[in-house]
């Protein structure tokens, strides 16, 4: 197997990318990121085929007590994850595009961080950052984003017309059926 | 900030790795990747998205990685429901399946009695400090039956038209029959 192909689970791909932030950039980093808008306000909202995304500053490292022996690194961390329909590729240009100035503000807190106009030096340091998922779960990897929505909305409107269609007569019930059929 | 979104929560562990075991997570997350039952608890678990595994021996920094004493655990889940629930679940369904993976971390405590084990999590966990989703409150379940209520509706969808409306009823009526679970 691949060190590829232990990110996908059926289209599904799991995306961990775990950056260095800058000497003494992580808290405003940190304060820039807790700023987010949320929903549709999220930058997140403009990256095609992403169904969870999380952007996490690592800022320490854990120490256990007991056996364990003091631990030490550079500095801390950017973990950007996502969960997405594959390939690669062709959702690090989504990011790289629907996310433009408001991505550039968030990496630039971190090391070498090429800025978005450049789509081979944003993909090249995007993968050089990548870790590979040892074990990928997906509930409904063969789905992509756009198949949940559609699917989200016919059961939504199936369920409607279930409660309704009880006092349609037959011609009526298969003419809403036909017109408000949602795809 | 937070780990929350809609109905969607994420969670984000890392944790250090006693010396060694790497061989035994590396083996553990081959069996994973090729035996199918070993995933399928989760998905009778029923509240999970996606989630991941990835043994982290080497923190991304551009080049060769930088090695630390200990390599890590990283750990991510997007699940519906409450961060308390999900603990809860883990560790009474598949609790030989979580000894198996975190026992070979530092401090790991065991998956019951659940309150060290949530002491443990709590401890190790990174808070996100931007959470998104494509559909933040459909749970897990919902995303499942949808595809299945959707399937069926397109089914009747393809010939319904060339139906007497009776003939529709009737077909509808079997439709929602075979599907009033997923409704």
């Amino acid at each position: 197997m691949s060190a590829e192909s232990k990110n996908v689970s059926g289209q599904a791909y799991s995306l961990t990318v775990m950056a260095p932030i800058s000497p003494g950039r992580s808290s405003e980093l940190a304060a820039h990121l807790d700023d987010l808008g949320s929903g549709d306000d999220s930058p997140l909202a403009k990256v095609p085929s992403t169904h969870f995304a999380r952007w996490v500053v690592l800022d320490a490292l854990i120490y256990e007590g007991g056996r364990q022996r003091h631990d030490s690194w550079s500095g801390p961390r950017l973990l950007f994850t996502s969960n997405f329909d594959g390939p690669l590729d062709a959702y690090l240009e989504g990011l790289r595009t629907g996310l433009g100035a408001a991505g550039d503000a968030i990496w630039e807190h971190c090391t070498d961080y090429p800025g978005h106009r450049d789509a081979g030096a944003f993909n090249r340091w995007m993968r050089a950052r990548q870790l590979t998922s040892s074990l990928f779960f997906a509930a409904y990897g063969d789905q992509t984003v756009q198949q949940v929505l559609d699917n989200l909305r016919v059961r939504q409107w199936l369920t409607e017309l279930a409660l309704k269609g009880q006092a349609l007569d037959d011609a009526e019930l298969q003419d809403r059926f036909l017109r408000e059929y949602p795809r | 900030m937070g780990n929350v979104d809609g109905r969607a929560t994420a969670i984000t562990v890392l944790t250090p790795v006693w010396p060694g075991a790497t061989l035994w997570l590396k083996l553990l997350f081959f069996l994973g990747r090729h035996l199918e039952f070993t995933l399928e608890k989760l998905v009778t678990l029923s509240f999970i998205h996606y989630a991941r595994w990835t043994i982290v021996t080497r923190f991304p920094d551009g080049g060769r990685g930088e090695r630390l004493r200990y390599s890590y655990l990283f750990f991510e889940s997007n699940f519906n429901g409450t961060w308390e629930e999900y603990i809860d679940a883990f560790s009474e369904v598949v609790p030989w399946r979580m000894r198996a993976i975190w026992f070979t971390s530092f401090g790991f405590p065991g998956p019951l009695p659940v309150g060290p084990f949530k002491d443990y999590i709590r401890k190790n966990e990174f808070v996100a400090n931007h959470y998104w989703s494509a559909y933040p409150d459909a749970a897990t379940t919902e995303v499942l039956s949808a595809a299945r209520l959707a399937t069926a509706a397109a089914g009747l969808r393809a010939t319904a038209e060339a139906m007497t409306p009776q003939e529709f009823r009737a077909a509808y009526d079997r439709m929602l029959t075979s599907v009033q679970h997923d409704l």
